[in-house]
């Protein structure tokens, strides 16, 4: 029957809500879906191509009652697309505020497969989850929070909302990151080298998993 | 509820008996027989998203002597039935209201939008506030001792419906937030 698959697709985004990792796009079903769309406004076309446009429904009820279960069957659909879609969003620009990027989650994948740290960050996805639009729309929205973000220069929007119990702190470098500035001069990060460090510098390292903390 | 809200779309997808007044050749299919017309009078189970507006869209009558009427008349769902009722109405807490329908609430509000039952609507509000506080202990329970308030409470909690696996939740997760709260003010 219509509106079956936008059930499923509806269920899917329930079940996503409660899954840590966000499930890889379901392009086949919201594929189905519009398909159907598509189909229920074709047969709408031809129910109503006979009238010319005149159509009184109180003259035709069996045709009125047709085009009105094809017509919320559409809208149906349109209302499981969109909160599919809702909820993937919301997730995304979650993750964008937890600093995570597109290449990030490319990234994390292989990260995980290399023994995973980062205390099992909020969500990690790999790219291999999303589908081009939303990859677009996550480099988008990253780009809109840096512009936000941008307007105050002296407080991270994003930073840790726990306060450090130290300002510095150990940490080792679980790959090359190359080198980083920070106000005690420049410090070259090896693999599996050991520093210590002012923690506000190396955050954001740590939360994409370059560095581990050592407690 | 809003448009986007998950359960409220999964809500609209539970099915209510509707009984059609007359007949239409293309829908057929809403009895799984394309070839055939819907007859008059056949009673289909059809997703409350579909049922409502058919129900509530009036159409024209035919003559003049005729009143407006709806394509189908509504009636109520199973799990909204006499026997569900009074099982209700004995013992709230003994009833798995999931396997009724997983979003018992939920269909119930919007059945009770459409019909005027007085009795129903009482029945569901004591079901609902005489569960909430079992649920609130399982939750509680489920905090503490792992295992023993899993056993103990396990059919209870299978049988919640979707509200109240939110209630539990909720309840489980204020419990765990308290505790967390109390250890860190002890260590300071």
């Amino acid at each position: 029957m219509y509106g079956d698959a936008g059930a499923k697709l509806v269920g899917q985004a329930k079940r996503a809500q409660t899954l840590t990792n966000l499930p890889p796009y379901l392009t086949e079903l919201v594929r189905t879906i519009t398909r159907e769309v598509r189909d229920l406004d074709k047969d709408v076309a031809d129910l109503l191509e006979p009238f010319q446009g005149s159509f009184h429904p109180s003259d035709d009820q069996a045709t009125a009652c047709t085009l009105l279960v094809n017509h919320l069957s559409m809208r149906r659909n349109k209302r499981c697309l969109l909160a599919y879609h809702r909820v993937r969003t919301d997730r995304l620009e979650e993750l964008v505020w937890n600093s995570y990027d597109v290449v990030d989650l490319a990234g994390q994948q292989v990260r995980d497969g290399s023994g995973g740290m980062n205390g099992g960050g909020s969500g990690d996805g790999g790219t291999g989850s999303l589908c081009p639009q939303e990859e677009d729309y996550m480099r988008q929205y990253s780009d809109l929070l840096a512009a936000y973000k941008g307007q105050w220069t002296d407080i991270d929007l994003t930073g840790s909302l726990e306060p450090p119990r130290d300002l510095f702190i150990d940490v080792r470098v679980l790959k090359d990151a190359g080198e980083i500035q920070t106000e005690y001069g420049a410090i070259t990060l090896t693999k599996n080298s050991q520093f210590y460090v002012r923690q506000g510098d190396v955050e954001r390292l740590i939360a994409q998993g370059y560095l581990q903390k050592l407690s | 509820m809003s448009y986007y809200d998950v359960d409220a779309i999964l809500t609209d997808s539970e099915k209510v008996p509707c009984k059609f007044e007359l007949e239409i050749a293309q829908l057929g299919y809403l009895d799984n027989d394309p070839a055939q017309p819907l007859k008059t009078g056949t009673t289909v189970g059809l997703p409350l998203w579909l049922a409502e507006l058919l129900a509530l869209a009036n159409r024209a009558p035919s003559s003049s002597d005729e009143d407006a009427k709806s394509f189908v008349s509504l009636n109520l769902p199973p799990a909204l039935s006499n026997e569900v009722m009074s099982a209700l109405k004995a013992d709230p807490r003994a009833v798995p209201l999931r396997d009724q329908s997983h979003n018992f609430y939920g269909l119930g509000t919007r059945m009770l939008d459409l019909f005027e039952e007085a009795e129903i609507c009482a029945i569901l509000r004591k079901t609902f506030v005489t569960r909430a506080a079992d649920i609130a202990l399982h939750a509680r329970k489920a905090g503490g001792a792992e295992d023993l308030g899993a056993i103990a409470g396990e059919d209870f909690v299978r049988g919640m419906e979707e509200w109240e696996r939110l209630l539990f939740k909720n309840a489980h997760d204020g419990v765990k937030g308290t505790k967390a709260w109390m250890e860190g003010v002890k260590k300071h």
